[in-house]
């Protein structure tokens, strides 16, 4: 999978003749049949899961509670500065996190690509490690970090007697640097699949013609990597413009996402927030467009695929130093949250004041995390909503995967793009939209709801579906990207052999491609077990609480809350580390084909 | 196989909490409760916190198992804070309302009780929170409750003016069965942090007044009453304060002028001049809270945030807060960092209810009858106030809230507080013919402070760089003096009926709080010129 050429041109790989016995026997028609099957069954999950929520929301949105239709709502939201200030703020969160992380990547993903040095590999894959942590939890420990007289104000020498009250004038700020420092690795991981893969000689002609480095950079460089530039600044600003968990641990109230949660008991009776949510869909679909404007105009780019793989240039001595140095520096501004909330976890209660590092340490928080009532029946909840998504994920992934890679059915880019939707639709519109359809069916069926559909009574149904569909994207590129590069005569040579379409699928497409779908898995089940937006607003039952809302609510426990939220956190870390290192193990560099569009 | 490594890690990892766990409980392992009983359960929304939701679910199975030989588990439903559920009642229940005022019989009635959140809360709201043909309609249902419990609970059925529990009456003066029936006492204060006071240089607070001071500016940690409905009833003891003043003035003023007749002791009340003094009142109570909100360092969602910003942190050094929830504080911080003071003769000690809900019958409705039973108990009771680990008191923290029986109060061993609400309430108390606002009043709280901060932010950054102190104070003054009057609020509520008939009461509610809060941000933005000349 390479990242110079659109998603779907990827995929339109020409088949191979199926072979004479095949068609002698009437396979053609078989396997075309077992493609529409699947793909008939793709539509309807989609259908259900994905446009339905989706529909139900905007449709909300616009009718009064007398069945008519109305844009009164839509233009209320226009009418009130609150809700218009929130819009401005989130885009300007966005707007900001794109730019900075875009600027941070860019060099790292030069340097990583063109140059070899001591440490590259290590460093970049340390680089990866913040994506793992929900930036909400990071955001625990960065409120005691920016605190009056936290860590940063005594390490920049105490600001006077009073202190500084970074959070009381900057939390904008805080929400960015969080958001930034998590966000990140997407960017790069994009910017470096693009590098990697323009053809060298492009820029040697440039060079060649006299241009200058810069030149060539802007002229020929610059262009060339604009897919992945494109995918990786639209995830960015998608995901940080609507962004739940770390503006509402910095207490930004000012920020649509924000706004739309604490509507969120209210939505029976109130088509506001409805509204709002069709704002928030329109708006993110208007940055996708923007984006795809700027960036992703042209994509003749893609007749450039490297014909020759780009040789790093070694560095030694003071130079691979200097090449090294922004990857540990920006690796360690990037583990700063993780750093802080590890910090957290350990500090006695209410012993990081007015010192650069908590002046009493204890595990004591650690184990009231294990005998705590939520903590730990929240772990068993998330494991469990975690291996039913992925394996939701997986079946429908493969599915996917081989309607768009393997046959040659009418439209499978609708399919695809389908499968690709989560990634610009707001989670948040989405657990909206799973929320909204749940109590719809309550207000038809009244008593006859059964209880699995009423997220009241139990969200596991909703809430493993709506995982699974968030996280279905990474599942698809991982196993799209395998089904490629396995030789598609392998399964021909077993079809030959009179094997079934299943037993194909199952003796060899899912053992030649085991990596890519273990990697796929992986990173599903650890998005899966700290998806945020779904688990705020569809978690409403305390036993059925998954780790972040449990996270949330201890943060919100007075006394050693705060303290136990960041033990759990600590102990999501790591797992979600070893996840990362995991998959980063299994797919080698093919990572950063999974975090695209 | 090295690249397999990482999973088996990642396998252990994820195990490694449940071995622990076992590890940790096979050691200390609480006595079993004897034999398993099949468990009844009982669904209760609640807003209160997770130690108070543990200790009471595990201490009422305990008594019930021993009491009624059944075992309960309670599933507690907890969507927020107070107004989030209110909101989730109102939803609810709508659906289910026939227009004669009552609900239909198929209403699953999937929901229990309702437990905390302030008796304005359920008195006013939950037992009127619809309305059909002129009259009410509650979602709560009188407990029926053993016979004399509620006299023995409550000997005196107030605390300085405030009810305790529901004792309604019918038309004829028989007293029905209670709604809802308090379970322990909250009081509303000043949490401050006594370090940060001291760099500062204040005077440790002592009223509501203090919080005004211009020194606290970005230093206030204050909650969005729209969203803690029970740090919203301490924004309303600074109004009721101010409001008590006006009265005892226009008291004093009559009593000057009528010395020698005898008024008749509530005539005054229909006296136009008193009226206008209250309202006077109230006006300058809304002057003063918009001077705290101007020293807010923000607003947050949650009350808990507040007492975390000044003992925690620093951040805020003071806020206004509930009781309990600032002793919490003080015991985790120390008293170096955090401090409660009520104010004198300006705090409400109030119920914190619970109640049934409507439509609940059968087992759930009996076993919810017991879990009011335990709660009035004297066990019960010790339950709030008694320090962890001690005989009959909570087993991992302690709750920290008075009880709201009198009797419990003559013995005081293992009490996490010596506190006694009942000798602190003196005369001054909330007082319920001023609660009828409440609900009015909140967004527009909100609208004022909150969603026009950014301009009230503005003019007063702007009225404090005024060097000469008597044009600051003048500015100060015009700053407090909001156009909104009392007799506005009561249109308000007003409308508010006019609209829930006519069924868009939601888009109402956005609109006119947009059209307050643009009205609030031009007064600003006036004072602001001023101050700017």
């Amino acid at each position: 999978m390479t990242t110079t050429e659109p998603p779907f041109l990827t995929y339109a790989s020409e088949s191979p003749p199926a072979p004479a016995r095949w068609r002698r026997r009437g396979d053609r028609e078989r396997a075309s049949g077992f493609h529409t099957l699947l793909a008939g069954l793709l539509y309807l999950f989609f259908g259900v899961f994905l446009i339905w929520p989706i529909v139900q929301v905007v449709w909300t949105g616009f009718v009064r509670p007398d069945g008519h239709p109305t844009f009164a709502y839509v233009a209320l939201i226009f009418h009130d500065p609150v809700l218009l200030g929130g819009l401005f703020n989130a885009t300007l969160i966005a707007v900001i996190v794109t730019a900075i992380t875009l600027a941070l990547s860019l060099p790292l993903a030069v340097l990583s690509v063109r140059y070899d040095f001591r440490g590259r590999g290590l460093l970049s894959g340390l680089l990866l490690v913040p994506l793992v942590l929900p930036p909400f939890v990071g955001a625990i420990g960065m409120r005691l970090v920016f605190s009056r007289f936290g860590p940063l104000t005594q390490l920049i020498g105490g600001g006077g007697a009073l202190g500084i009250d970074w959070l009381g004038h900057l939390r904008l700020i805080g929400v960015i640097v969080v958001e930034v420092l998590h966000l990140y690795p997407i960017m790069l991981l994009n910017l470096q699949a693009a590098l990697a893969n323009i053809d060298p000689a492009m820029e040697q002609a440039a060079a060649n013609l006299g241009a200058g480095r810069w030149t060539t950079f802007r002229r020929i460089t610059l262009p060339l990597i604009r897919p992945g530039l494109f995918a990786g600044c639209t995830l960015v600003l998608i995901w940080s413009f609507t962004e739940l968990g770390t503006p509402l641990m910095f207490d930004y109230t000012q920020v649509t996402p924000v706004q739309i949660f604490q509507q969120i008991t209210d939505i029976a009776g109130n088509p506001l927030p409805y509204a709002l949510v069709v704002v928030t869909l329109v708006s993110s679909t208007l940055l996708y467009l923007v984006g795809k404007v700027l960036l992703g105009r042209s994509f003749d780019a893609s007749t450039t695929k490297a014909s020759v793989a780009v040789v790093p240039r070694q560095l030694i001595g003071w130079r691979g130093l200097l090449a090294a140095a922004p990857f540990a520096l920006v690796f360690v501004l990037a583990v700063l949250p993780h750093l802080s909330v590890i910090l957290t976890s350990l500090s006695a209660t209410g012993a990081w004041y007015k010192t650069l590092l908590p002046s009493a340490f204890t595990l004591s928080h650690y184990a009231e995390a294990l005998r705590d009532d939520l903590a730990l029946p929240s772990i068993t909840r998330s494991i469990q909503y975690a291996v039913l998504a992925t394996a939701m994920a997986l079946v429908i992934g493969l599915a996917v995967a081989v309607v768009v890679v393997r046959s040659t059915l009418r439209g499978r880019w609708i399919i695809d793009a389908l499968a690709m939707l989560p990634l610009a639709v707001p989670g948040l519109v989405l657990a909206f939209g799973y929320l909204a359809i749940s109590i719809w069916l309550k207000q038809k069926l009244g008593d006859r709801t059964p209880t699995w559909l009423d997220v009241q009574q139990s969200p596991l149904v909703l809430l493993v579906i709506a995982y699974a569909a968030r996280r279905l994207p990474y599942v698809v590129r991982s196993v799209a990207a395998g089904l490629q590069q396995t030789p598609r005569d392998l399964e021909l040579a077993a079809a030959n052999l009179g094997a079934h379409r299943f037993t194909v699928l199952r003796r060899i497409t899912v053992p030649l491609i085991l990596a890519n779908l273990l990697a796929g898995a992986l990173l599903a089940f650890a998005f899966a077990m700290l998806e945020v937006s779904d688990s705020l607003i569809l978690a409403q039952k305390t036993a059925y609480y998954p780790i972040t809302k449990a996270i949330w609510e201890l943060s919100q426990r007075l006394g050693d809350g705060v303290y136990i939220a960041s033990a759990l956190g600590v102990w999501a870390m790591v797992l979600l580390s070893l996840t990362i290192l995991s998959a980063n193990a299994l797919l080698g560099r093919k990572m950063g084909a999974i975090f695209r569009i | 196989m090295r690249r397999y490594l990482f999973i088996v890690f990642f396998v252990v990892v994820l195990a490694l909490p449940f071995a622990l766990r076992s590890m940790l409980t096979s050691a200390a392992r609480a006595p079993a409760l004897g034999p398993d009983m099949p468990a009844a359960r009982l669904v209760i929304v609640t807003p209160n916190n997770q130690d108070i939701r543990r200790e009471f679910a595990r201490a009422f199975d305990a008594w019930h198992r021993a009491t009624y030989h059944q075992a309960v588990t309670i599933d507690y439903r907890t969507p927020g804070g107070t107004n989030d559920i209110r909101r989730l009642l109102e939803t609810t229940y709508r659906n289910y309302l026939q227009p004669d005022g009552t609900f239909r019989a198929d209403m699953p009635a999937d929901l229990h009780m309702v437990w905390g959140g302030g008796d304005y809360t359920f008195d006013r709201e939950y037992k009127r929170l619809f309305e059909r043909n002129g009259r009410p309609v509650s979602v709560l249902q009188p407990a029926h409750l053993t016979p004399g419990l509620l006299e023995q609970a409550f000997p005196q059925p107030t605390l300085a003016g405030v009810k305790l529990y529901d004792d309604a009456k019918d038309a004829s003066g028989h007293v029905l069965r209670p709604q809802w029936i308090g379970t322990c006492l909250s009081s509303f204060g000043i949490i401050y942090n006594p370090d940060l006071y001291r760099l500062i240089g204040l005077p440790t607070p002592h009223t509501w007044a203090d919080l005004t001071d211009q020194k606290l500016a970005g230093k206030v940690a204050l909650a969005d009453p729209t969203h803690s409905g029970s740090v919203a009833v301490a924004y309303l003891m600074v109004l009721q304060r101010a409001m008590a003043d006006a009265e005892e003035q226009y008291l004093a003023s009559i009593a000057t002028t009528r010395a020698s007749s005898q008024p008749n002791a509530e005539a005054y009340r229909n006296d136009p001049a008193y009226g206008a003094a209250i309202a006077a009142g109230w006006k300058r109570g809304m002057g003063q809270l918009l001077l705290i909100a101007a020293n807010a360092r923000y607003f947050t969602d949650s009350a808990s945030t507040v007492v975390r910003d000044v003992g925690d942190t620093g951040d805020a050094a003071v806020g206004v807060a509930i009781d309990f929830y600032a002793r919490v504080e003080q015991e985790s911080v120390g008293p170096s960092r955090a401090r409660f003071v009520s104010p004198a003769a300006a705090t409400a000690i109030t119920p914190d209810p619970i109640a049934i809900l409507a439509g609940v019958k059968g087992q759930p409705f009996e076993i919810a009858n017991h879990f009011i039973e335990f709660v009035l108990s004297p066990q019960g009771q010790r339950l709030w106030i008694l320090k962890a680990g001690t005989p009959g008191g909570p087993r991992d923290r302690a709750l920290r809230r008075p009880p709201i029986r009198r009797d419990v109060y003559d013995d005081r061993t293992n009490w996490a507080d010596d506190v006694d609400p009942f000798t602190d309430a003196g005369s001054f108390n909330q007082r319920p013919q001023w609660m009828g606002l409440f609900t009015e009043i909140r967004p527009l709280w909100a609208a004022a402070w909150i969603d026009s901060r950014e301009a009230l932010r503005d003019a007063y950054a702007r009225i404090l760089a005024v060097r000469d102190p008597q044009r600051r104070s003048a500015l100060i003054a015009r700053l407090a003096d909001l156009p909104i009057e009392m007799s506005d609020v009561q249109q308000l509520a007003a409308d508010r009926l006019v609209h829930e008939k006519r069924g868009d009461a939601e888009e109402w509610k956005a609109r006119s709080r947009i059209d307050w809060a643009n009205r609030f941000r031009a007064h600003y933005a006036r004072v602001a010129a001023e101050a700017g000349e």
